[in-house]
């Protein structure tokens, strides 16, 4: 482990170089201040990816209010407002020149139309399903708030630190996998943001059996097909809903699975999965983590 | 038509005043809830404003009160108003007090509709949402129909047949929304109902349907006390009760499904208007359908005021106030019926 843990933190010092050098180029390309006039000055942020995204390329001063899901930086202007159920009214009385809607928000048409007649710009945020289409929302965040070069750089960090992450990975031939989002046997499939990070480590995915199942790529399994199949690692994301190691052991027939016998049950921390943030390295490197002790044994 | 006034029973006399105590009451709620929201404007500005005077008024306030409040706030009314006297309608008709707007397959199949609009894979379709609540709400009741055969031969027939035709069409939504679990989100809180759509399109469109239906019903809310009877002592009335009940089903259905396609399932306010009204006065003649239309306006009108100012800055689904609100108040009201007969 000792070997693995040094050898990734020289990969991740290459990285920073490669990052530092790129930055260097892409900020002398773009000298001149870009848009700094009309960057708006009061943004509302009701995602709380948006959020982790905007104080990442450096937008963070301009932000003036982010939702209540948003825990993400802690020094982020906190407020009561819904990220799930936006209220327009709510929204207009802090003055905001830009808005961040999440597509899946409650009635998020009716939401920027109603913005929209205030004069409220509005970015419709959509979920990803890639890490390019994640990338993009950077890209866009970043010429919206006048912060395209940081948005560059910030992406270029990340993916040189998410390949080096990936390249690093011993490769996992016959290792498969069952992402778990509720103790009622949804998972995910390839087609889907999370699928694709297990997808670049070339694990089998479970779920992608019952892809036809679902258009959103998240099918219900039958526990009998979970036992079937017979993971060689489960991951959960319910942990924040009380599902462990524990009670997976627990549920009938799943006590002879690989991944019980061989304890390979992992928690994935509740924030890091479901956002499209700068803290995708992190989860990448948790991820990759978690299969390394597989590999490793 | 005159046997209301001969029976000589002071509760199938309709009295103006309550007509008149009810407009009063809408009003006061309707200004009431264009005056609060989480961005305050001052009563006098709202008043200038509606009244057209006011032309110092920030932009931003005309907005808000003009564009996001009182559209919403007229909606609400005549979603109100179309679910409270389609209830009281229904609830004549099959004598029976627990029917509700919903009753013969109508919220089953604009729930139908809706989530094929929103799973569907046209975006296109997606934008024609109520077109396709309304179209499924309405083929829901008709199926209702033509299973049951005879019409209202036995009127148990037809409501047995819409509860076939409702678990149907539920079980329908629910495969689909199992196999586009993307579309979850949309299709729950249009469920659970709202007004957050409101728009003066919508509010057009939903309000000739609506005023159609209810203008129907107001014609023959006399007629309708003679389905209170049997169909002979009805038929000696000069009235004749299957067509009756079929014209009212029929008008009650459209209002239904056009305030269902605007503003997705509310609850309650179908069931607890009529009774609050018939309740209160102590008359059971349908002479009070234009009260309960407006008692029912008035009470989605303040729901919705609580659903955009309870948990503020976030929304609350008005289905969940319409409940919490109404059913301890129809309990109070249940209890203190006396000897007055709610069908």
């Amino acid at each position: 482990m000792s070997l693995t843990r040094s050898s990734l933190s020289a990969i991740r010092g290459k990285a920073v170089v490669v990052a530092v050098a790129i930055a260097t180029i892409s900020l002398a390309m773009q000298a001149a201040p870009v848009e700094a006039a009309t960057a708006p000055s009061r943004i509302i942020s009701l995602s709380p990816s948006a959020t982790e995204i905007l104080f990442g390329i450096g937008a963070g001063k301009q932000v003036i209010a982010v939702d209540d899901n948003s825990d993400y930086p802690t020094n982020a202007p906190h407020s009561k407002l819904s990220s799930f159920t936006p209220n327009v009214e709510a929204i207009a009385a802090l003055h905001p020149d830009l808005v961040i809607l999440q597509s899946t928000a409650t009635k998020a048409s009716a939401v920027q139309a109603g913005l929209k007649k205030l004069k409220i710009a509005v970015y419709l945020e959509t979920t990803p399903n890639t890490l390019d289409q994640a990338y993009s929302e950077f890209t866009d965040l970043g010429a919206l708030t006048g912060h395209v070069s940081r948005a560059k750089v910030q992406i270029a960090v990340m993916k040189s630190k998410i390949s080096s992450i990936i390249a690093r990975a011993k490769k996992l031939t016959g290792v498969s996998i069952y992402h778990e989002l509720d103790n009622t046997l949804y998972s995910a499939t390839s087609s889907t943001f999370i699928g694709s990070v297990y997808k670049s480590f070339g694990v089998t995915n479970i779920a992608d059996a019952a892809a036809t199942a679902d258009s959103g790529g998240y099918p219900q399994l039958t526990s009998e097909y979970v036992v079937s199949a017979n993971p060689t690692v489960i991951l959960l994301d319910d942990g924040a809903y009380g599902e462990s190691p524990t009670t997976v052991a627990a549920r009938a027939g799943w006590s002879g699975l690989s991944a019980v016998t061989q304890k390979h049950i992992v928690v994935i921390p509740l924030d890091i999965a479901d956002r499209w943030g700068p803290r995708l390295v992190d989860l990448y490197t948790f991820i990759a983590n978690s299969l390394a002790t597989v590999a490793s044994k | 038509m005159t046997q209301t006034t001969n029976s000589g029973e002071i509760s199938r006399i309709w009295n103006w005043r309550i007509t008149l105590t009810s407009a009063i009451l809408l009003i006061l709620v309707a200004l009431a809830a264009v005056s609060f929201g989480p961005i305050h404007i001052s009563f006098l500005e709202i008043i200038k404003t509606l009244c057209g005077f006011n032309h110092s008024a920030s932009p931003q306030d005309r907005t808000v009160i003009l564009q996001l409040r009182l559209p919403r706030v007229i909606l609400g009314a005549l979603v109100g108003a179309a679910l409270a006297t389609s209830g009281a309608v229904y609830q004549t008709v099959f004598h029976n007090p627990l029917a509700d707007p919903y009753l013969l397959g109508a919220a089953s199949g604009a729930g139908l509709g809706a989530t094929i609009a929103l799973t569907s894979t046209h975006h296109n379709l997606t934008a024609l949402l109520p077109l396709c609540a309304f179209l499924g709400g309405v083929m829901a009741v008709l199926t209702s129909f033509f299973i049951s055969g005879k019409f209202f031969a036995e009127p148990n027939t037809l409501l047995l047949s819409g509860i076939a035709v409702g678990s149907f069409a539920t079980a329908i939504q629910t495969y689909l929304q199992q196999r586009h679990s993307d579309a979850l989100r949309p299709v729950y809180s249009w469920i659970l109902g709202d007004l957050t759509s409101a728009s003066w399109s919508v509010v057009a469109w939903s309000s000739i349907y609506i005023a159609i239906a209810l203008v129907i019903l107001f014609s023959i809310s006399k007629q309708l006390d003679g389905l209170m009877l049997s169909d002979e002592e009805a038929f000696s009335l000069g009235i004749n009760p299957q067509r009756l009940r079929i014209t009212a089903v029929c008008a009650a259905t459209l209002a239904t499904a056009t305030a269902v396609s605007a503003s997705g399932l509310i609850g309650f306010v179908g069931i607890v208007v009529p009774h609050l009204v018939r309740g209160v006065t102590r008359r059971v003649t349908n002479r009070s359908l234009l009260s309960i239309a407006l008692i029912g306006a008035a009470f989605l009108v303040l729901a919705d005021l609580g659903a955009r100012t309870l948990l503020s800055p976030a929304e609350l689904p008005i289905g969940v106030i319409t409940a919490f609100v109404g059913a301890p108040f129809f309990l109070f009201v249940l209890r203190n019926r006396r000897k007055v007969d709610f069908s």
